[in-house]
């Protein structure tokens, strides 16, 4: 119940102990540096949504919502469906969170995952176009922030795919009078692979995976990497004023290439038991 | 009009017109929070995070003698069947304001002087009565974060579809219906804290609706109580030491 | 032998009815008795009153508490109690009253995340609360680790005139600091550190259960028995 500053100070002694830890390779929470935080997946849990996911890495929680509508199409992209991501760090999240529209942290936040979405493909867009020039299916994602303990980026990305890759709609289609119309039957989004995001920080000379909250307000540097299924980077994102050095890039890529994979195992073992339920 | 219950006298969803709909009560579901509650009321999915006693700012806001009660109401993009947009519209400030002066007579604000207490509900899935599920939860998460409390705040709300009177209105009854009447009540002292009006009643159906309403409140109680025991106590014996 | 009735309640819920004095988290009205928190309620001829197993720890003078400073200007260090309201610490309470307001010594003596253990020596309802480090044992912290639970439940931790906390302490082979804003620090060996924390959050968790002492009892002797 504190009265409330603008950011966390961490305490003294407990940066001391993590930097001492870290130079052994543990860190606070007796995580190796490059394991995550248990993460767990919810999807389907908001029925008047075409697709939703909860998801939690450690004390982070996120959840978003899919919903998917007819749309004029960008007047550059007259033959494309639309995707926007939108998020939002809700007041409930944290004690530093205030109210109102949404701050550079959260923009920026949203903008990242949309780019990992949107440069690995994962929707195409073309498939979307109902009546080209005309009339297109826009994918609406935003994702609350429910609880906030570090790494963002990656639980807002996970919930993010999954919501979109477990979302759910009529099919769409033209009569002979050029209306739009909807069927009975039921189709998923035309998926093709999925994204994963892994974020990494830097606290002295150290890589550490998955940040808490607490390492975050300690760190140099942050980078994060989106992988899609081919191991091709897809989107990226350096944050925080601190440098890294060429190697710790090089680091960063490899250390990324081995979690997204058994990340995408997660997400794709709920995508599975969404489609069985 | 649309048919909203049936010759067996079965609404939409299958209930009675004295029936509640599936209610589940959760508390400390958020971590950072000082208090939290999580209700399913229906279709209704509501989280409500309350943080304070603690400083205002700005320091003007504040009052010397007890706590300012800040309450924001907020749907969701996705809670809804179309999409709405994150800012928040007219309805949801003045749901805002219901709630906050809902909430307001059971808590000892002035116990803590100088502070505030923000009680900060999101409504993942709206399927009527969210006001009411949300007072609910509210009240739950306030006595979580143990501010002191004269009484809990439950809310329900009753009205009126194809000509009969009805507790618990869902969506389609409260666009369709003929009346739809929110209430909130302290539960033990006995009296009403939100008391809202919209559609047409008779002063007899306006009469068998509040009563309705406020037994509904009482029913509901009840599983605010649970809740908060099965978190705090679960199933154990008093301490003796 | 005085007895006590006990009973879980929940705000607004009726405890008794009587001819009773209001002790703590009791609302009356006539001669009945309402909690006004989610607690224990405890009914004898001292009168009713309400153990609160949640709620903000409100700071009183005389209170020990273990603050971490988070802002300082010229004349005075912000500590961060775990309260409603931010504590202050004066430089002239610390330096003595010829300081001069001066930023630079501020941040020499204590800096943005250091730990002190301070006492409360003025609060009330028209200011922050005040804190002093002038006293035995007060001061900067210069180590060990921090627990915290909630402030409710301190009083159970500590126990009967300081039983818990010895209990602790000597099953573990550290020093425990309690503060009554609800932070614990607790100086010693790993090993130790590492069960008493796990022994802190077991009182917290159970701390309305009969037989709590000897649950925590128990525990800390069964790992002493897997230790040797």
């Amino acid at each position: 119940m504190s009265a409330v500053k603008k950011s966390i100070v961490v305490e003294q002694l407990r940066k001391v102990q993590m930097i001492e830890l870290l130079s052994k390779e543990k860190r606070l929470d007796n995580r190796g540096l490059t394991d995550f935080r248990p993460i767990t997946m919810e999807t389907g849990i908001i029925e008047k949504a075409n697709g939703s996911a909860r998801v939690q890495v450690g004390n982070t929680q996120v959840i978003a919502g899919v919903k998917i509508e007819i749309g004029d199409p960008f007047p550059d992209t007259p033959d494309k469906g639309l995707l926007v991501v939108n998020t939002e760090v809700l007041p409930l999240a944290s004690a530093y969170a205030e109210p109102g529209p949404p701050d550079e942290d959260a923009i920026e936040l949203a903008r990242v995952v949309d780019r990992g979405v949107r440069e690995s493909h994962m929707i195409d867009l073309s498939k979307l176009a109902l009546i080209p020039g005309k009339k297109v299916l826009a994918v609406f994602v935003d994702v609350n922030v429910l609880n906030t303990d570090g790494n963002l980026l990656d639980a807002t990305s996970y919930a993010t795919v999954a919501s979109i890759a477990t979302s759910k709609m009529p099919r769409f289609y033209v009569d002979e009078n050029g209306q739009i119309k909807q069927s009975d039957e039921i189709i998923s989004l035309p998926i093709d692979g999925i994204p994963v995001s892994v974020t990494m920080a830097r606290i002295g000379d150290t890589l550490i995976v998955d940040p808490t909250s607490e390492e975050e307000a300690v760190m140099d540097a942050r980078i994060t990497l989106v992988l899609d299924e081919d191991g091709n980077l897809c989107a990226g994102q350096k944050g925080q004023p601190g440098t890294l050095t060429f190697d710790q890039v090089k680091l960063a890529t490899n250390i990324a290439k081995v979690k997204a994979k058994e990340i995408r195992e997660i997400i794709k073992g709920e995508i599975m038991k969404d489609a069985r339920s | 009009m649309k048919e909203l219950i049936d010759e067996k006298g079965l609404r939409i969803d299958g209930r009675r017109v004295d029936e509640l709909r599936p209610l589940k009560i959760e508390v400390g579901v958020l971590k950072n929070a000082d208090g939290s509650s999580y209700i399913e009321m229906g279709k209704n999915k509501i989280v409500v995070a309350v943080y304070g006693p603690k400083e205002v700012h700005p320091k003007h806001q504040a009052l010397p003698d007890r706590s300012v009660l800040r309450c924001r109401y907020h749907m969701a993009p996705f809670s809804t069947d179309t999409r709405k947009p994150p800012q928040p519209s007219r309805r949801e400030i003045e749901i805002s304001k219901v709630i906050r002066e809902a909430l307001e007579p059971a808590l000892m604000l002035e116990e803590y002087p100088r502070t505030a207490i923000d009680v900060y509900l999101e409504v993942l899935q709206a399927d009527g009565g969210s006001r009411c599920a949300g007072i609910t939860a509210s009240a739950v998460a306030l006595a979580d974060a143990g501010i002191s409390m004269r009484d809990m705040v439950v809310a329900c709300a009753a009205g009126k579809a194809s000509g009969q009177v009805v507790i618990d209105l869902n969506d389609v009854e409260d666009k369709e219906g003929e009346a739809d009447m929110p209430i909130a009540i302290m539960p033990n002292l006995n009296q009403l804290t939100l008391f809202q009006l919209d559609g047409i009643l008779t002063p007899e159906e306006f009469e068998k609706a509040f009563e309705m309403a406020i037994n509904a409140c009482r029913a509901i109680y009840n599983a605010q109580r649970k809740a908060l025991m099965d978190k705090y106590f679960g199933k154990a014996e008093v301490g003796e030491e | 032998m005085p007895e006590v009735e006990r009973k879980y309640v929940t705000p607004g819920e009726l405890i008794a009815e009587g001819n009773y004095k209001s002790i703590s988290n009791v609302i009356r009205i006539n001669n009945r008795f309402y909690a006004t928190k989610v607690g224990l309620a405890e009914i004898s001829h001292e009168g009713i009153r309400v153990i609160p197993l949640t709620g903000p720890y409100i700071p009183r003078v005389d209170d020990l508490v273990i603050g971490k400073i988070v802002d300082f200007s010229a004349f005075s260090w912000e500590v961060d109690i775990n309260s409603c309201f931010f504590a202050y610490l004066s430089a002239q309470g610390v330096f003595g009253k010829e300081f001069s307001p001066d930023r630079e010594s501020l941040l020499k003596k204590f800096s943005i995340g250091d730990l002190i253990y301070a006492k409360v020596i003025a609060y009330d309802r028209t200011r922050n609360p005040l804190l002093s480090v002038s006293g035995p044992g007060l001061g900067r912290i210069p180590k060990g680790e921090v627990v915290r639970i909630s402030p409710a439940k301190v009083p159970r931790l500590i126990g009967k005139k300081g039983s818990m906390i010895k209990t602790i302490e000597s099953a573990t082979n550290c020093k425990l600091i309690t503060g009554q804003n609800g932070i614990i620090l607790i100086v010693g060996p790993p090993d130790g550190i590492l069960l008493a924390t796990q022994a802190i959050k077991m009182v917290e968790s159970e701390a309305h259960l009969a037989g709590l002492t000897k649950n925590i009892q128990s525990f800390l002797s069964k790992y002493k028995e897997e230790q040797s």
